[in-house]
């Protein structure tokens, strides 16, 4: 078995003592150099927008027209209005409904596409692959139309059944759950392509050595698979989590954030207060509190895995 | 894989009834996923009349072309597709390109500041695009490039979530030949290109078809960038069909969401074949 | 050394096209030679935006001192990005809007003052119908004209009102109910009607129009004078007797919303709908032969609310731009292109001295017309309208269900208050 090394290359230290500059120094350059076109195009048009938001969030600008500097008031407002509030429980919620379930599902699936015993893997990859190439809000609307109580094929295939599902849309219960199934549905396929590449990194070999140590099914994916895709795995549940914080697109096209407001997110506010009351500050702020919350959390969640990939050595 | 079914015939039992039960469970799966897609699919053809008609149906029985006609005839077709696949073809080039070399220095080159590079470029990811819209607008008006295909295609260019895909499959790559290489005096960008790129091919791939696709189906771009017909992208092109009321009836938009699909499957089927292909042959060291 | 100058040369010409390429592009033309260049935004995209277009070319070719150019786009669109225009300098000259998106653009200061053209006797403004006014004014001041404004009216299909024996419109809410009742045909007795009398949707309705024209009928009011009236007896008895109506008379549908509503119509499950004069399209479209009534009297007064769009001029461009805009509405108001455009948007006429025989030509506008007199705008000059409709349609959306009204009421009007307080 050879000896995959898994650190960057560092020249040995050279006799003598180390000395860092001159070859940081280059090693600095080249990599600006890699990095010049990625970094010009990410300063101007991500960082200067991302700056002059921050800015923003402590004006009460509308985009255009007079703006005054109001200081933290609208952070405060952020957390003192019962709607804000609402949609931030609304949005943890929506998370949990749709971060595990998008994850796990996406690594089931791409478990059972990586056995070599399944027929038609081809076509069970690109089907399942499918749903993330049609657009979020087309989804939506095929989605809306599917759970119509009156139009639908669901509840009218389930009343076959003699259940009654009603309008789920309008169900303050159901209304959350459909819309975060929609997005489980749209972007399962992609997270599974993710998981079925670091799926192919796992040599052949380390599966052919547990057997033969006599480990069954169960013990060699707890031994071998989930260790060797724990930074995959890693990697994409914090795409899934910022993704559901940011959840917004079918939500809006759906329920519009009813009933009741139970389906308003974080995002939908965002949207609300710049693009319906032009109060583009109050957005702005509102946005930062979001990226600070996604931090944290993905700091968090990298800790929690950071954990197991240091323990690989 | 036979040698050790022989060796141990419960081995070989168990293998008999888990992938019966894997192909009834996955077919399940992709009829429950694939529903939608016969939705879109079924209802582009169907008239107005059965697609608000009880009991609902499925497949229609009544098969027509008026709503596929109704797009080709009242939306320049050809230009919005033709600005469509410079588009998000555009981006998608680009952001390869721009993606790959800075994910390589950040995986493979230690230097200093580059954790903090890194967070800052995964913490933009965080904030929602609603609220630097306005921003970037005003920064690509500025430079007069509203209404033209650089003011859609530079600011996404390059991108921090392909960034960081990247990275992760760097990371994931041994040093193994690149370490040979650099002892031998080869220069960085050599590396990257003759031995690095290549073992990544499937990781740009993934790429390439997530960028594509989302900037192909992306809607509120296009539509807040360009303000002329002729300009948008089949999706924005696709909000003018309204009727009576300002409602888009159900059959026009799922054909035009079909017609908007189609070329995407065809490309995705065209890259799939590669992306089996080198599927197949990374991990295999 | 000579690389180093190359680079830095190269660089200098990239940032000096860059610099050309932005100076070049959009920003208004210096030279007073030529004719003024206006952009006209507006979403009216079926055969009303041809009229309206023609209008726009019959202005560019009777002089030229200015140019309008029209770009269309749905009003869902233009609201997107309006925003991002204004906010970079690239907006339009004129834009129509809807006019429950009116007051927050006003508010803002993205329009220009029009009470001076207003008192001009030469601008045709002097007898713009009083409701659509009301719709421009925020804080006392007019910023628009109005451009569309229509009563809420019942759409309804006269096959089934003749199969029911019903030979007159209900002329008031008993009557109203009393016909639905009849309307309402339930042959299998599965207790899910086949037909109901009439679509009654709860939230999300057309023009947020349905539930303040049963308010007013019973002479509620949602915001007075600025002030959040919602919760009052009035309204009380309103949602109690609607609900009954639909619950135990089993009248309409439940859990509706306007676009809904629209499909539940034109599929003939329903024999009487809200609507506006598109209505008459989609009846057309699905083959009903379709008859227009005014809404009901309520027990304390007729009223419809109104569907409305208003016109505005933007503060992008200097004042001779905005003095160009300005002469682009007098000309659109004026007798000619007042009735033209009346006829031609199916929309009763904006200015009450244009004569009935001068709409006589669309029957449905002609009808329409006769009902401006109670027909009234919706929240006008309420900046946070957003809000304001949203706990409206939670009300009725909850009170249909059967939650306790006088609670709702009390919970809707704590809502109404903050949002006002929040303009």
């Amino acid at each position: 078995m050879t000896v995959t090394s898994t650190r960057a290359y560092r020249p040995p230290a050279p006799l003598g003592g180390r000395r860092r500059p001159h070859g940081e120094r280059r090693r600095t350059l080249t990599a600006l150099a890699f990095l010049a076109p990625a970094l010009v195009i990410l300063g101007v048009f991500v960082a200067w927008p991302m700056l002059s938001a921050l800015r923003l969030s402590f004006t009460d600008a509308s985009g255009f027209g007079v703006e005054d500097w109001v200081g933290f008031d609208n952070y405060v407002r952020v957390f003192t209005d019962p709607a804000i509030r609402d949609s931030m429980v609304n949005t943890l919620w929506y998370t949990v409904l749709f971060t595990p379930t998008a994850v796990v599902s996406a690594l089931l699936l791409a478990l059972v596409l990586n056995s070599r015993s399944l027929p038609f893997r081809g076509f069970f990859r690109t089907a399942l692959f499918l749903p993330f190439i049609v657009s979020l809000a087309v989804a939506a609307f095929a989605w809306s139309y599917l759970l119509d109580p009156r139009l639908g094929l669901i509840n009218y295939w389930l009343q076959g059944a003699g259940i009654q599902l009603g309008d789920v849309l309008e169900d303050p219960m159901l209304a959350m759950p459909a819309v975060a199934l929609v997005a489980v549905w749209k972007n399962f396929g992609f997270y599974m392509v993710i998981f079925l590449a670091g799926l192919q990194d796992i040599p052949a070999s380390l599966y052919e050595a547990a057997r033969m140590d006599g480990a069954g099914p169960w013990r060699r994916f707890t031994n071998v698979t989930l260790p060797l895709l724990s930074n995959t795995f890693a990697f994409v549940l914090i795409f899934a989590l910022i993704a559901a914080l940011q959840a917004f697109d079918q939500i809006y096209v759906m329920t519009g954030g009813g009933p009741y407001g139970h389906t308003e997110t974080i995002v939908m506010e965002i949207y609300k207060s710049g693009f319906r009351k032009l109060d583009l500050g109050f957005a702005s702020a509102l946005s930062y509190v979001l990226l600070i919350a996604t931090l944290l959390l993905s700091v968090v969640q990298f800790v929690f895995f950071g954990r197991r990939e240091k323990d690989l050595g | 894989m036979s040698a050790l079914a022989v060796t141990h015939p419960r081995a070989r039992r168990r293998l008999r009834i888990g992938p019966v039960l894997a192909f009834v469970a996955m077919l399940a799966v992709t009829a429950f996923v694939l529903l939608p897609v016969a939705i879109i699919i079924f209802t582009a053809f169907k008239p107005t009349a059965e697609v608000n008609a009880y009991p609902p149906t499925l497949v229609p029985t009544e098969w027509t072309l008026d709503n596929l006609a109704r797009i080709l005839d009242e939306l320049p077709f050809g230009r919005l597709v033709i600005n469509s696949v410079v588009f998000a073809g555009g981006v998608t080039l680009c952001a390869l390109v721009f993606d790959s070399l800075a994910a390589y220095a950040l995986a493979r080159i230690d230097f200093r500041g580059r954790s903090v590079l890194l967070i800052a470029i995964i913490a933009s990811l965080m904030i929602p695009f609603q609220a630097t819209l306005i921003p970037v607008y005003q920064l690509v008006a500025d430079l007069g490039w509203i209404n033209t295909y650089q003011g859609l295609i530079a600011p996404r260019a390059a991108d921090a979530f392909g960034i960081f895909l990247l990275r992760q499959f760097f990371l994931a790559l041994p040093h193994d030949l690149d370490n040979a290489a650099r002892i031998d005096g080869a220069g960085e960008f050599r590396i990257f290109r003759s031995i690095v790129l290549p073992n990544v091919v499937p990781a740009l791939m993934t790429l390439g078809v997530f960028t594509f696709v989302n900037n192909w189906n992306d809607l509120l771009w296009p539509l807040v960038f360009t303000n002329q017909a002729e300009m948008g992208t089949i999706t924005s092109g696709l909000t003018l069909l309204t009727g009576p009321g300002g409602i888009i009836p159900y059959g026009v938009m799922m054909a035009g969401s079909l017609i908007a699909v189609v070329p995407l499957v065809i490309g995705f089927l065209f890259v799939q074949r590669r992306f089996i292909d080198n599927i197949a042959t990374t991990g295999l060291k | 050394m000579t690389r180093k100058t190359t680079l830095a040369s190269v660089g200098a010409i990239a940032v000096a096209a860059l610099a050309l390429a932005g100076c070049s592009a959009g920003d208004d033309n210096p030279s007073s030679d030529g004719p003024i260049e206006l952009v006209f935004w507006h979403g009216y995209t079926e055969a009303d935006g041809d009229v309206l277009n023609g209008i726009v070319d019959e202005f560019n070719d009777s002089q030229s001192d200015v140019h309008i150019s029209t770009e269309i786009n749905t009003w869902d669109v233009i609201d997107d990005t309006l925003l991002p225009a204004l906010s970079s300098k690239t907006g339009p000259d004129l834009v129509a809007m809807p006019a429950e998106r009116f007051p927050v653009y006003a508010a803002k200061k993205a329009f220009v003052d029009l009470d001076d053209l207003y008192a001009d006797a030469d601008s045709n403004l002097s007898d713009v119908v009083e409701g659509a006014k009301a719709m421009t004014v925020v804080d006392g001041t007019s910023y628009g004209v109005p451009i569309g404004f229509v009563p809420l009216a019942i759409y309804y299909d006269k096959a089934a009102f003749a199969d029911a024996g019903i030979t007159e419109v209900p002329a008031d809410w008993d009557a109203w109910v009393d016909a639905a009742k009849k309307l309402t045909v339930d042959e299998n007795g599965d207790g899910t009607p086949e037909r109901y009398g009439i679509v009654l949707p709860d939230h999300a309705t057309v023009g947020n129009g349905v539930w303040p024209s049963l308010i007013y009928g019973n002479g509620g009011d949602i915001v007075k004078d600025g002030k959040a009236v919602l919760d009052s007896p009035e309204n009380a008895k309103t949602l109690a007797y609607w609900h009954d109506a639909i619950v135990n008379d089993k009248i309409s549908p439940t859990g509706v919303d306007g676009i809904e509503a629209d499909s539940v119509f034109s599929s003939g499950k329903a024999a009487m709908t809200f609507g506006g004069p598109w209505m008459t399209f989609i009846a057309g479209d699905a083959g009903i032969d379709y008859g227009i009534a005014p809404i009901p009297a309520g027990p304390e007064e007729q009223a419809a609310s109104a569907i409305g769009l208003t016109l505005s001029v933007t503060n992008q461009g200097d004042a001779a731009k905005q003095a160009a805009a300005e002469t682009f509405i007098s000309y659109l108001f004026n007798d000619d292109n007042a009735a033209a455009w009346s006829l031609g948007s199916g929309w009763p006429p904006l200015r009450s001295g244009i004569s009935a025989d001068a709409v006589a030509d669309n029957p449905t506008v002609a009808t329409l017309s006769q009902y401006t007199s109670f027909t009234r705008p919706l929240l006008p000059g309420v900046v946070n309208s957003t809000d304001v409709l949203s706990a409206l349609d939670e009300l009725t959306q909850r009170a249909m269900a059967g939650d306790d009204i006088a609670s709702l009421l009390t919970d809707a009007q704590a809502k109404v208050e903050a949002a006002l307080a929040d303009q």
